[in-house]
């Protein structure tokens, strides 16, 4: 297919208009992508209900059946079980643990540790683990595992 | 399942380890003027696969590698103690199967394992560690600028 890359000056001009026959599996997959950024996702804070945008969540845990969404500085509830977030989540997410996905773009850096897993250091310094299981899953996310 | 799976590389491991000790010492034997013989048994690939699988057992039981939980000292000591049960299950197998009769010829195996496990450690916490590199170069290039 052939792709047409026009440089625009603000973020609201950006767009993209996508002319195929058919909507294959690869052309759905691409669709999702583009539109990941500007999906967002019902949260609570206290007793409002605010819509939290995909590209802002650092992590989501599960903790004792209940679901929160991490952001640079604050903490949501949502009503989303962590498997349907990893359904909604999936490009720039990967499941790091049983009990949390992370947003790859907010990980600063990786460091090993004695028994395999790996703490990941995010953009706002808060630290968390990565199990030696999900490892695997965070290479093949990167392109460093076939 | 994953606890299977885990049973199932250790037991790999394990053997694999003990062949290779048995492969050292042999050839030892050969390069200081012996006839580098070793005698096999039907029944010797069972004992090393048995032996193999009673030293996972260890793993299983001591080494919760999954999640969070596990501090640096607790981890030490975990290791410690995986250590010394591993090498407990390698020498009472040993003992039952009559591969060595005294101290004289128990030390060797005692020394091989002590390097064996020294040499495994080493190199998975190398491998995690280019791991870990190999991770970062990435997340550089597609990290979020905050």
């Amino acid at each position: 297919m052939k792709v047409n890359v026009i440089q625009v000056n603000s973020a609201v001009e950006e767009k993209a208009d996508i002319c195929a026959v058919k909507i294959t599996e690869e052309i759905q997959s691409a669709i999702e992508l583009l539109e990941d950024n500007r999906r967002s996702i019902p949260c609570a804070d206290g007793s409002e209900t605010v819509m939290c945008r995909t590209e802002t969540i650092y992590y989501v845990e599960s903790v004792d059946k209940r679901t929160y969404v991490y952001t640079k500085d604050k903490c949501y509830e949502t009503k989303y079980r962590l498997y349907e977030l990893e359904k909604i989540l999936k490009f720039h997410y990967f499941r790091c643990s049983k009990a949390m996905i992370v947003n790859i773009r907010k990980i600063k850096s990786v460091k090993a540790e004695m028994n395999g897993r790996m703490t990941a250091e995010l953009l706002n310094g808060e630290q968390i683990v990565i199990s030696r299981y999900y490892v695997k899953e965070l290479k093949r996310k990167l392109g460093l595992m076939i | 399942m994953t606890k299977v799976k885990i049973v199932f590389n250790q037991t790999l491991m394990i053997s694999t380890a003990i062949l290779f000790g048995i492969g050292i010492q042999w050839w030892i034997e050969y390069m200081s003027g012996g006839s580098g013989t070793v005698v096999w048994y039907w029944y010797s690939p069972f004992e090393i696969i048995f032996t193999g699988f009673m030293g996972a057992v260890p793993t299983v039981l001591i080494c919760d590698w999954k999640g969070r939980g596990l501090g640096k000292m607790r981890l030490g000591i975990r290791l410690f103690l995986h250590f010394i049960c591993l090498g407990a299950m390698v020498s009472f197998c040993g003992y039952l199967f009559k591969w060595y009769g005294g101290w004289k010829e128990y030390l060797p195996i005692a020394v091989m394992y002590v390097l064996i496990y020294g040499f495994v450690w080493a190199v998975t916490r190398w491998l995690t560690k280019s791991d870990a590199k190999k991770i970062n170069e990435v997340l550089k290039e597609i990290q979020d600028q905050e």
